[in-house]
């Protein structure tokens, strides 16, 4: 087994866990007790950290898009589920006004 | 029924945002010379992005899979999901109490779960296992089948169009957030996150979106228990 296969396997195992962990320690537990609230709301800041990390300052490929078409994309996209409602057509509109603002600017 | 309404549901945008980030993870494994096998097993079994992303650069880091440091890359990328201890802690009493809750086990991740915690608060409690289980078996299926067709497309998928697909993910997810922030419970939490954002900027990138999300989450619950839960 080589060096990569190795990881994979040790990181599906730790994930594995991480998910079992959760499951086992909250399973009797009712959806407001404080824990679970906490936990929730852990999470909630932990994706809301992600897409502000990934609008303001992504790495990788991502950096690619100029930072006005992120930020333009993630308005549109928020402001047409406002006016509109819906989940795909507020998407896809973000995502072709980011697209659009991407290639006026190369 | 239920189970059917839920799998339908996932096709919409919930498959869009999956199926754009797989396919660009697809695509990554095939640049960084690892098999279709591994990249199947990664976005099936590990089956969350952060730490998927996380172990392929390990992989393509000078020196390859060959020299590849084992520990610090299983540290870095499992860190980087360690979001699912908290998200399967949220998520768990709302699959009931028994042992079938298990069965969502494979499901955990950011698409299911967060859906699940906009839809399952409003189903009736026999209905909810159900839904979870059609909504992440039909995202996880989407994930596997676009992996595939990323790493046959590779060579097409790459600059201003890569950066495009991993662009889906962050948006989707900043609807679905747009829609959580009727609640002032999760609307806390999503202020604060932000707030604690610039953290994965001074941080080790492994640790980094943890830190933040543990620092905005602990404050948001804070103030929201200093407010009487208001």
């Amino acid at each position: 087994m080589g060096g990569a296969d190795l990881a994979l396997l040790l990181l599906i195992l730790a994930c594995l866990l991480l998910r079992a962990a959760g499951l086992l320690l909250a399973g009797h537990l009712r959806p407001d007790h404080p824990f679970v609230r906490w936990a929730a709301s852990v999470a909630l800041a932990t994706l809301a950290a992600f897409i502000a990390a990934a609008v303001a300052a992504p790495s990788g490929a991502l950096a690619g898009i100029p930072w006005g078409a992120r930020l333009a994309g993630v308005v549109v996209a928020i402001g047409w589920m406002l006016w509109r409602g819906g989940m795909l057509a507020p998407l896809i509109a973000g995502l072709g006004a980011a697209a659009a603002l991407h290639f006026l600017a190369t | 029924m239920m189970f059917r309404s839920a799998c339908r549901e996932a096709l919409g945008a919930p498959a869009l945002a999956m199926a754009a980030t797989f396919l660009a993870f697809g695509a990554a494994v095939q640049a960084a010379g690892l098999g279709l096998g591994w990249g199947l097993a990664a976005a099936l079994l590990v089956y969350g992005m952060p730490g998927q992303m996380v172990l392929v650069t390990a992989v393509t880091l000078p020196g390859g899979a060959a020299s590849l440091a084992v520990g610090p890359a299983v540290l870095g990328a499992a860190t980087a999901n360690a979001r699912f201890l908290p998200m399967a802690v949220a998520l768990s009493p709302w699959l009931g109490g028994g042992a079938r809750r298990w069965w969502g086990l494979p499901f955990i991740a950011v698409t299911p779960w967060a859906m699940a915690m906009r839809r399952l608060p409003g189903l009736p409690e026999a209905s909810r296992l159900a839904w979870f289980l059609g909504f992440g078996l039909t995202s996880w299926l989407v994930a596997g089948a676009a992996t595939l067709l990323g790493h046959a497309m590779a060579p097409l998928v790459e600059g201003p169009l890569l950066a495009l697909l991993l662009f889906v993910n962050p948006l989707y997810f900043a609807l679905i957030l747009t829609g959580e922030m009727r609640a002032i419970a999760s609307r806390r939490a999503v202020i604060c996150g932000c707030c604690a954002a610039p953290l994965v900027l001074f941080l080790p990138a492994g640790w980094a979106l943890l830190a933040a999300g543990l620092l905005g989450g602990t404050l948001a619950f804070l103030w929201g228990e200093r407010h009487g839960r208001r």
